[in-house]
């Protein structure tokens, strides 16, 4: 077994660590300065410049009208008028009779009302874009922990378009950098869906493979989870992650109210997925021998004294050939998960657990069984949101599921780490962190990573 | 004398109750061919119900009655409306809510639009559906 070093982490943890102070401190200095009462200021000047236009608008109103009911010519715009039209303080033009001034209204009138119309109808029916994006400095690349300094996480955009009452398409394109320190560019999902029902939609593509709960409810939005970064092991199939993030192919999806509970679930069947180069690939193009994935989850939203608590069971099963080795090795890979996840005002508590029982269908080696699983605390307070993770894997190096893939070495992280929200939509978050690397390599590292992480 | 004084204090009564509740009342409207029940406006709000029966909802926000809105029926504020909305439009695909800036541009909205859904702080006319009146 070797030791894991990482010879410049050292070298720069000291002006990283002052960078990470400086940036951090800066930031809650300069955002105590903008406190409430600045924000409640500027709304109220606004709102008296408000009503000083209304003010004036309604002034203006009631001499157009006064002029209509006398017929005289409205010879000069009043001193108070904000933005008098150019016509009326023309002599030519304040010759205008009532029946101009009423056509013109009416033509305003009518061109307001388009204009709402054709606002309500893009509202409706056009292409709405929402995006994350994130960048971070640390004395560690969160993802990839060889790099350190700073970094750009992700741009990532997701399209929903509105297509129709029972049509459904959802797009996400993620520009991210690589293992390699490139930027590439990823058809996160590509989405195309028919809603039968509240209780039943179908979609075809490629999709967040729904297993546990983080997977889908946070993967690339960063700025809408608490922490900073995935857990290891259910980490994107590129950026290491052991289980298969992504799948192609067929979903059904749903819930149902059952009393004052609600009752959802998910039913997959997709493309097996395949190692390549130490990593997962989920097959975007389908494979070479019509093997599947076949998984399902089933949750169940509490209300009462419980809102807010969320609480599951996943499984899926997928045949995974190791197409680095020559001839290619193939794992019948199995995997049960429970999970639970509380999210209220002010707490926001996930817990996930999965069991792997994997069949070596080459070696003949038998089954091999694994675990991995993590739990975080998070407590929002105000704009501060402290938060704690402990995630462990303990992966068998004799499966060889976990040997082939670069990151399928056992391991313990244990973080601590604050988020701020600077407004609704940027966060702020400082994490402290170690790894411990426990079987394939022995070795452990420490980590003080910063991130800004936005949506829009 | 004596009735005539019970009349205008009847009269009163109910011209004091009745500035009280316009004053704090919120009613939840839909288009005349939505079939909902007051049970649901809190998962059409959230987008946990998206069709009643056959009809696709579409749930008009109103600014102007939204904070008394989301505290009353949703016991949220608006922020973490917001983020709600962002989660599940992230994780399911859908959109949230249209926004309208004031009763009368939910109100036409809802007349305008079958399977619409708002909500006011005015009595409404009667070629929309009251929902529930909170």
């Amino acid at each position: 077994m070797g030791i894991t070093k990482h010879p410049r982490a050292n070298r720069g943890r000291s002006w990283v660590g002052a960078l990470l102070v400086a940036g951090l401190g800066h930031a809650l200095v300069t955002h105590a300065a903008a406190n409430d009462s600045d924000r409640i200021a500027v709304l109220e000047q606004k709102l008296d410049q408000s009503l000083q236009l209304i003010r004036q608008l309604s002034a203006r109103v009631q001499d157009l009208e006064a002029d209509k009911r006398s017929g005289a010519v409205a010879a000069a715009p009043p001193a108070a008028a904000p933005q008098p039209p150019a016509a009326a303080a023309q002599p030519g033009a304040a010759a205008a009779t009532p029946p101009d001034t009423a056509q013109r209204l009416a033509k305003v009138e009518q061109t307001v009302n388009q204009m709402a119309a054709s606002a309500g109808q893009h509202a409706e029916e056009g292409l709405a874009t929402h995006g994350f994006a994130d960048v971070g400095i640390g004395n560690h690349n969160a993802e990839f922990s060889k790099y350190q300094g700073a970094d750009v996480g992700e741009l990532d955009f997701f399209l929903t378009p509105r297509l129709g009452s029972r049509t459904r398409a959802l797009f996400e394109l993620n520009f991210e950098v690589g293992s390699d320190g490139t930027v590439g560019v990823d058809l996160e999902r590509a989405q195309l869906g028919y809603q039968f029902a509240d209780s039943a939609t179908v979609w075809l593509g490629r999709f967040h493979t729904p297993y546990g709960y983080y997977n889908t409810a946070f993967h690339h939005g960063q700025q809408i989870a608490t922490s900073l970064r995935r857990p290891r092991f259910i980490d994107f199939e590129d950026h290491g992650g052991i289980m298969p993030a992504h799948t192609v192919g067929a979903w059904l999806t749903g819930s149902e109210r059952v009393g004052d509970q609600r009752l959802t679930y998910d039913v997959y069947i997709g493309n097996s997925q395949r190692i390549t180069q130490g990593a997962l690939d989920m097959n975007n193009a389908g494979n070479t021998h019509g093997s599947t994935i076949v998984g399902g989850n089933l949750g169940l939203l509490l209300s009462g004294t419980l809102d807010g608590l969320k609480v599951g069971v996943d499984a899926f099963q997928t045949r995974i050939e190791d197409e680095d080795q020559s001839p290619s090795y193939v794992t019948q890979v199995r995997s049960f998960g429970t999970y639970a996840a509380y999210d209220t005002d002010n707490w926001e508590d996930i817990a996930e657990f999965h069991v792997f029982s994997n069949q070596d269908l080459t070696g003949h080696t038998g089954t091999h069984h694994s675990d991995a699983g993590f739990v975080q605390i998070g407590y929002r307070a105000g704009r501060y949101t402290p938060y704690a993770r402990y995630e462990r894997g303990a992966f068998q190096q004799s499966d060889h599921f976990f040997a082939a893939q670069t990151n399928g070495s056992s391991y313990y992280r244990e973080a601590l780490g604050l988020r701020f929200d600077v407004d609704l939509v940027s966060a702020l978050k400082l994490e402290l962190a170690e790894t411990r690397l426990t079987d394939r390599v022995i070795g452990s590292y420490d980590e003080a990573l910063l991130q800004y992480a936005i949506r829009f | 004398m004596f009735r005539s004084s019970a009349k205008l204090l009847l009269a009163a009564l109910l011209c004091v109750g009745c500035a009280t509740a316009s004053a704090a009342d919120l009613y939840v409207i839909c288009n005349s061919r939505v079939p909902l029940s007051a049970a649901d406006v809190r998962d059409l709000f959230l987008g946990e119900k998206q069709f009643a029966g056959a009809v696709k909802l579409v749930p008009v926000d109103n600014s102007a009655a939204q904070i008394a809105f989301l505290d009353r029926v949703l016991k949220m504020n608006a922020a973490k409306y917001s983020t709600t909305w962002t989660k599940k439009s992230f994780r399911d695909g859908i959109n949230p809510p249209l926004v309208a800036g004031s009763d009368a541009e939910a109100l036409a909205d809802v007349r305008r639009t079958p399977g619409a859904c708002s909500y006011v702080t005015t009595p409404t006319p009667p070629d929309v559906v009251v929902v529930s009146r909170l």
